[in-house]
Formats: structure tokens, C-alpha cells, sequence
């Protein structure tokens, strides 16, 4: 029954692609959400390198698939993203290719392996279920997560916080950062690739004038809702989670338009071996259920299926993200020097 | 590339190997072993420009000062409760120094966020009890949080170090008229101090080395410089910075080598009798170490856990801890064992000793990429069990060959040459004498390996046999998500294994040792 509806569906798709009109169609809107009663039963053995633990919720997804597919084993090493893609790198170099899959919290440590050549490549059919700039030819986006403007509503209003992240350093806010942090140098990558250097170069220093350092976006967002700064700069997510443990937290999101302070970076996964299971798997993770879960229970934006985004965010079609490709965003060097000459880090 | 190492090795060894001691063969071959990690950096290094600059001068004067308090600050902690824990008689002497010893077990990052999160204005106290408290943050933040989380490495060398002294000299000054306290100062520290040193050197070298404890406190360091260079992707800038860093270690390590110690005979042990209220009274001295180092953390994830609710947790995780750090323990101690007795045999001898702490002072996440490349350079042991005990082995090496050496080294020949005349073979004398003199020191340095090893992560991640989880590398994942009420049971986990394989342990410090004198003292 289960393997019908697949073939079903795999056919509908061949019969798709053969009309051109509706394959232009198809390419620009992603596929509709599969469910995971239309996917194959996953047999065998595979190792996953997976960026980051992420909590009992990556292990919920993982867990729910292993006991979907009683005959797949699936083994699992975690540890820091940036640690396991140079255990990769390292791996491959020695020759001892351990991992199948490799999953990264960060799209700049796919970018790193894609870019060592080590990913295979993906099925069209696969990548044509995620949004039309989700697609890559040799990794696909999981999740995504918005770039946001944490502000205190006791402190400030909503009209009050610019929605030009080049304008925020010119606004009276007190202003909570985390420079060190990945996600923040992304999107320094970002705004580097939109403005130049010299811009990017004159917002850090002007920002660096009036902004609160802090270790890590938690920190940011909970020295925002402490009333410690007027608003932060923060991955969407650490404010809902907030939220979610604490309802009457004094804490909303504001977004920029069409710039760097909304950029949508991704959590991605690519083959390192060529295998039917491993790019099965990560079907699985694209399926309607796995999207739906992420987004309801990490607060993260699915971005396979037309689904909609986690409450308490607008979706990806209401806010303005710039365009931007991923994988550029590998290219972390020279943001990390424009830091420094700025004095940030 | 091991074999071709092996094969230089010999040649060095072959001409030579009559007049070298064999404790001199062994820990040739041991110290290779622990620079290997550091051959590989310079090669990962290798395409690196990345040089000092003036910017990284100014993050050196942070990391130096947090070194130099640090170190310190454990020797404060560490020496009183080191005297007190020996020779004190109190109730439960082994239960508070099994306590006073278990903080060494608990990452120092969490203990840094819990108190981030604890302290300041709309922190947990003031949002519990309403008063508010300054927020720990900055160089004293990171100071204080690095001397609660490394005084039990002074802690440890100092008592083994106390409990081999002779007490008589201690009697002839109070004799003499010396109160008790200048006695202590004058008679007692400067006979160990080979040993308060070598415990501040590694609680120095843990400072050098974290990451995790000044990045919440907002305290920029050489070592957030080079996590920030590792996780841009830039390895080999990473490794550059590192062995810069070692600048800063081999120059520790050349001052604590010129702490000398003089060689004295081993006698009857010193033991102070106060009355009950006393006792209360030292005990309750101790109480703020207990209370901000144990329960403060252990308190603020309760009431996490109390707000998040209780989530499962897998027992095996601290089954996996408890064995694999009681055998990289073992394993550490025999391997240090040659390497400390070389290091009081010549200069050949002290520079191998020296050469097994660089890898201390290199920052975690650094060492452990180091580790898979030495790991892969034995792929039938790549991620096993094995490989991931002899990484533990040679990151902490130092910590065991330290506490070793500085209770070897204070002792007198006279024994071992009296033992000899009377006809015992060498191996007789060393397991009749010389061993059970320095057991104190060996456990010690074993307990030390073991509850760095409880806290080890990038090692246990990277080179783990896979779906190998232990507490830290759970406390870890659910401190990376942010459930951190899920870290109360296994951090309370943490403890409490810590405990017992410190009660394992502490239990074989008298084996063969013989009571000098005791019975005629009481």
C-alpha cells in the first residue's frame, strides 16, 4: 500500500517533468508537503555526523524514525559543527570515510565540506521539494532560521526599532550583540555581500560604540527580556523558546526589510557516501511530519512543502529575507577580518 | 607514521640503551606519545601567516592575568583545606575530602552560567529571594568561577604531598616557642612547595586552556580568539594561535622547574586535635567553596527542572563515564609512573616529564582535532573504546606524572639504599619501598585523570566509540539547546559517580604503606 502510493507519486513527478509548462510551474513552487506513509521503508545501516545535539528534539525526529523503519540501523555521533566537519575534512583525508551523512546546524560548515568536493550528489526530485531558493545540487536545507530584532515592549515600541539594520546604530536603542557567535558572523557574511565592505566595515564601528556584548544569542535575548538593553540581535528562535518556558516574558520580535537583519540562514544535511538509504533518510527529514514537528516544537521554519512557519513569526512570503546564496556564506575569513579591523572581535 | 617514530626511536635508544635506565626507555617512548598530538599542530600550522599582532598583545594581558589569579586563587583554597583534610582530625575526614574534591568533575562553563544566570539584576536570587546581587562577570567573574572549578588540583598534590612529612620538625618549632600558624608557614609550606606549585601550575594551565568560562563571562581571551578561528573554519589559524600559546607554557613550565625541594626522610605523621567546636568551626569554613561550587549550580538546574519538568534520562550515560574515567585513570598512573621516576633520575629525565604537560595548556577543542588525526594514524582504532582512553591518557598525563613526581621527588635515597645493603633487588626496594612512600601521590594523580576525564568533551565527541553518550557529553547537548533543567539529574549524576570512584580510590592510598612511628605518636 505504502510502496504504491510512493510509486504513485514518483510517476506523477515523471509525468510533471515531461510538460514543460508545468515543470517551470513545479520549479518555482515546491512540491507539496510528502508524508512520510509515502516514503520508502529505510533498510540497512547508516552514520550520521550531526552538528550539535539540539536537545531531545532532533532526537525525537531521529527516534521516530527509527522506529518506523525497524530494519535501519542509524548511528549517530554528535559534537560542536565546526569539530565534526574537520573530523570530516580529516577523516578523508586518511582515507577512513566513517560518516554517511552529515548534518550541520550551520550552512557554512556544508558549505566548507561541499566546497572540499567530499558531498554527493542529490536526486532532482529531492531537492525540488524545498523552496526554489533552498535548492543546491549536492545538499538540502533542513530547517530554517530568520535573523530578528529581539526588543523589550516595556522599553520601547514597536515603531520605534528601525527596519534598516543599517540605520540601528544610528537609532537611541541600547543594543544587545553577540559577535562571536556563528550565526551573528553569517550574517556579517551577508551584509558583506550586499554592501560592501566599507558599509559593513562603518555599521561595526558605529556599533560598536553603543552595542552589550554577550557570549551567545540566549544570552542576548535574555538580557533583552531582563530590561538590560531597549533590543538585540538574534536568531528568531532563542526569543520563542524564551517565551515558551516563560509566557509573560517582556520580549517581541521585530524584523528588518529586505536586508541582512532578516537574512534566512538553514540547518543542512549532505550525502558523503553515495547511498539509496542516506538520500532516503533524508527524504525523511523533508517529510511533512519531520517539518511540521520542528517547526511546532524547535520554532524553526520549515522549508520543504509548502508548510507554514512556527506561530509567533510571519511567514517567509509576509517578510522580505534578501536574496542571497547560501553556500556564500561559507566564506567566513574575511568577515572575521573586517571584525577584527573594527575592533569587535 | 607511529612506526617510522618507533623505528627513530630505537636508533636513538640502541646505542645508548646500556647506560640508560630503563624507566628512561619508557618514558621515551611515553613522552613521544603525548608530543605527537603537538607534531601534528605544527604540520596543521604549517600553512598558517597568522602572527601576533597588537590586538592579540592586548587579549594576552587578559588571558596572563586570568592565569595569574587563577593559580592563586587555588593555592588560597586549595593549601587551607589541603592542611585541614590531612592534618585536622575531624569526623567524616574522607567524606569532605571526597566533597571538597568533586568540583573538579562539574565542566567549569556550567558552573560559569550558572552563575550568569544566578547573579545581577532579574537573576534567579534576586528573582527567588528579592535581593539583588552584583553580577559576576568580567576577570573577576572568570577568576572566581576558575578558582572554584581547579583548587582541587592543588587541593590534591598538597595533601599527598603533607601526608609523607615528617612531623618532628613541626614539634621542635612549637617546642621552640613558635605558635602554631607562623610554624605552619615557616616549618610546613616551604617543604612542600614543589607541590603547591605543580597544583597551581595545572590549575594555570586549565585557565590558559578553557574556553567556555570567559566567553559567558564576557572576558575576551587568547583562547575565545582562537575558538572564534576554529569555528570560522580556520584550523590551521587555530593551530598557529595555539602554539603561540605554548610560548606562555613552556615559560610556566621552566619557572615551577626551578621550585626546588629539599630531600628528606619520610616520619610520623602530624595530627591536630581540636575540640568539638572547633571542629564546627573549620568545617563551616569551608561551607562557601561547597555552597558555590556544588550547590549553586546543582540548585539553580533544579529549579530549571522544576519550571521545564522532568524529561527521561539514560542511566547508562554515567555507567560510561564511571568506567571510562576510572580506566584512563589506571591507565594514565602506569603510564606516568616511569615518567615521574625519570624525572628525579637526571636532566634527560625532567626534560621528557616537562614535554608531557605542553599538551595541558592547548585548548580543548584544538587537542581534540589533534587527537583524531593521531587517531587515524591507527585506523583499526579509530573511534573505539581503546583509542578514546589513550587520548584521555595523553591529554591528562600531566596531571597524574605532576602529583607523582612531587612526592617522588622529596624523597630521601637513604630508604631505597638501606633496603639495598640489607639485599633487596632493585624492583624489591621500588615495591617495597619506594611505592608505597609515593601511593599517596599515585592516587592522587590517578584521581585528578579521573575527574578531568568526567568533565573531557571534544575528545569524548570526536574519538568516542559511536553512541558512546556519558554525562558530559549530555550535559553538553542539553546545555547547547538550552534545556538546561534537563542537566539537573546528570549533573547530580556527576557528583555522585565523581564521589565514588574518588571512594575507590582513596580506599588503596594505604596500600603496603607502612605506619612509621604512628601507633608510638598516640
Amino acid at each position: 500500500m505504502q510502496r504504491r502510493t510512493f510509486i504513485k507519486t514518483l510517476s506523477y513527478l515523471g509525468v510533471v517533468s515531461a510538460l514543460p509548462f508545468l515543470s517551470a510551474q513545479s520549479f518555482a513552487a515546491p512540491s507539496k508537503a510528502i508524508s512520510v506513509d509515502d516514503l520508502p521503508e529505510l533498510t540497512g545501516e547508516l552514520t550520521l555526523y550531526l552538528g550539535r545535539g539540539e536537545g531531545g528534539l532532533y532526537e525525537d525526529v531521529l527516534n521516530a524514525i527509527k522506529k518506523r523503519n525497524p530494519n535501519f540501523t542509524l548511528r549517530i555521533r554528535r559534537g560542536p559543527t565546526a569539530a565534526l566537519a574537520n573530523t570530516i575534512m580529516a577523516e578523508a583525508k586518511a582515507g577512513v570515510r566513517q560518516a554517511d551523512l552529515f548534518w550541520a546546524v550551520d550552512s557554512g560548515a556544508i558549505g566548507q565540506i561541499v566546497g572540499a568536493g567530499l558531498a554527493q550528489k542529490l536526486p532532482n526530485d529531492l531537492t525540488e521539494q524545498l523552496q526554489s531558493e533552498f535548492r543546491f545540487n549536492d545538499w538540502a536545507p533542513i530547517s530554517g532560521r530568520i535573523r530578528t530584532l529581539p526588543y523589550n515592549p516595556t522599553r520601547v515600541t514597536a515603531d520605534k526599532v528601525p527596519d534598516d539594520i543599517m540605520a540601528l546604530p544610528d537609532s537611541d536603542l541600547s543594543i544587545a550583540w553577540a559577535p562571536a557567535y556563528a550565526s551573528f558572523q553569517s550574517f556579517i557574511t551577508a551584509m558583506r555581500i550586499l554592501e560592501g565592505d566599507d558599509a559593513t566595515t562603518k555599521w561595526l564601528k558605529a556599533m560598536n560604540k553603543k552595542a552589550k556584548k554577550y557570549a551567545g544569542e540566549l544570552g542576548v535575548v535574555m538580557a533583552v527580556e531582563r530590561g538590560e538593553v531597549d533590543v538585540g540581535l538574534a536568531n528568531h528562535y532563542y526569543t520563542l523558546r524564551l517565551k515558551s518556558g516563560k509566557p509573560d516574558a517582556n520580549l517581541d520580535l521585530a524584523f528588518t526589510k529586505n536586508d541582512a537583519g532578516c537574512l534566512v540562514n538553514a540547518s543542512g544535511i549532505l550525502a558523503l557516501k553515495q547511498s539509496k538509504t542516506a538520500t532516503d533518510f533524508m527524504r525523511y527529514l523533508l517529510s511533512k511530519e519531520v517539518q511540521t514537528y520542528l517547526s511546532g516544537e524547535a520554532y524553526e521554519i520549515p522549508l520543504a512543502g509548502q508548510l507554514p512557519p512556527p506561530s509567533g513569526i510571519p511567514s517567509l512570503t509576509e517578510i522580505s529575507p534578501p536574496a542571497i546564496d547560501l553556500t556564500k556564506l561559507a566564506d567566513l575569513r574575511p568577515t572575521l577580518v573586517l571584525m577584527r579591523n573594527a575592533g569587535v572581535l | 607514521m607511529f612506526k617510522t617514530l618507533f623505528q627513530a626511536l630505537k636508533n636513538t635508544l640502541n646505542p645508548c640503551i646500556k647506560r640508560w635506565p630503563l624507566s628512561y626507555s619508557l618514558s621515551l617512548i611515553i613522552a613521544s606519545l603525548a608530543f605527537f598530538p603537538v607534531i601534528i599542530l605544527f604540520t596543521l600550522a604549517s600553512d598558517s601567516v597568522q602572527m601576533f599582532d597588537a590586538r592579540n598583545l592586548d587579549i594576552l594581558s587578559n588571558t596572563l592575568l586570568l592565569m595569574l589569579f587563577t593559580g592563586g586563587g587555588a593555592v588560597i583554597i586549595g593549601v587551607p583545606l589541603a592542611l585541614l583534610l590531612t592534618y585536622v582530625n575531624i569526623p567524616w575526614r574522607r567524606f569532605w575530602l571526597i566533597l571538597l574534591t568533586a568540583p573538579l568533575a562539574l565542566p567549569s562553563y556550567l558552573g560559569a552560567f550558572t552563575f550568569y544566570a544566578a547573579f545581577g539584576a532579574g537573576g534567579e536570587i534576586e528573582n527567588m529571594l528579592g535581593i539583588t546581587t552584583p553580577a559576576v562577570n568580567g576577570l573577576f567573574g572568570s577568576s572566581l568561577i576558575m578558582v572554584l572549578y581547579t583548587y582541587p588540583f592543588v587541593l590534591l598534590s598538597t595533601r599527598s604531598a603533607l601526608s609523607s612529612l615528617d612531623a618532628s620538625q613541626v614539634y621542635a618549632a612549637r617546642t621552640l616557642g613558635m605558635s602554631l600558624l607562623p610554624s605552619i608557614w615557616f616549618v610546613v609550606l616551604p617543604r612542600i612547595r614543589n607541590a603547591i606549585t605543580g597544583g597551581a601550575l595545572l590549575a594555570a594551565m586549565y585557565a590558559l586552556s578553557d574556553f567556555g568560562t570567559p566567553a559567558i563571562m564576557g572576558l575576551n581571551t587568547f583562547t575565545s580568539e582562537i575558538y572564534v578561528e576554529y569555528n570560522a573554519f580556520g584550523l590551521s589559524q587555530a593551530a598557529m594561535l595555539s602554539l603561540q600559546l605554548l610560548a606562555v607554557v613552556a615559560l610556566m613550565l621552566y619557572m615551577e622547574s626551578k621550585v626546588n625541594v629539599s630531600k628528606e626522610p619520610p616520619g610520623r605523621h602530624l595530627t591536630f586535635w581540636p575540640s568539638p567546636w572547633q571542629t564546627k568551626l573549620l568545617l563551616l569554613a569551608t561551607l562557601p567553596v561547597v555552597i558555590f561550587s556544588i550547590f549553586l549550580p546543582l540548585a539553580v538546574f533544579s529549579l530549571w527542572l522544576w519550571r521545564e519538568g522532568v524529561s527521561s534520562f539514560d542511566i547508562q550515560y554515567a555507567i560510561n563515564s564511571g568506567y571510562a574515567s576510572l580506566i584512563a585513570a589506571v591507565v594514565a598512573v602506569i603510564f606516568a609512573l616511569p615518567l615521574a621516576y625519570a624525572a628525579t633520575k637526571g636532566k634527560a629525565g625532567r626534560i621528557m616529564e616537562r614535554i608531557t604537560f605542553i599538551g595541558f595548556g592547548i585548548p580543548g577543542i584544538v587537542m581534540g582535532t589533534a587527537l583524531v588525526y593521531t587517531g587515524l594514524q591507527l585506523p583499526f582504532l579509530y573511534q573505539t573504546l581503546g583509542l578514546l582512553i589513550l587520548a584521555y591518557v595523553l591529554r591528562f598525563l600531566p596531571l597524574a606524572v605532576g602529583t607523582i613526581r612531587s612526592s617522588t621527588e622529596s624523597l630521601d635515597g637513604a630508604l631505597v639504599n638501606a633496603a639495598r645493603v640489607l639485599g633487596a633487588k632493585p624492583k624489591e626496594a621500588y615495591r617495597r619501598i619506594t611505592l608505597p612512600l609515593t601511593m599517596r601521590g599515585v592516587v592522587a594523580g590517578a584521581a585528578l585523570v579521573f575527574l578531568e576525564v568526567m568533565r573531557e568533551l571534544p575528545a569524548t565527541l570526536l574519538l568516542g566509540p559511536i553512541g558512546f553518550e556519558t554525562l558530559s557529553t549530555y550535559l553538553w547537548r542539553v546545555y547547547e539547546a538550552g534545556y538546561f533543567g534537563r542537566a539537573a539529574i546528570p549533573g547530580l549524576l556527576l557528583f555522585f559517580i565523581s564521589g565514588l570512584g574518588l571512594a575507590i580510590m582513596f580506599s588503596t592510598e594505604r596500600w603496603g604503606s607502612v605506619t612509621l612511628n604512628e601507633r608510638s605518636s598516640r
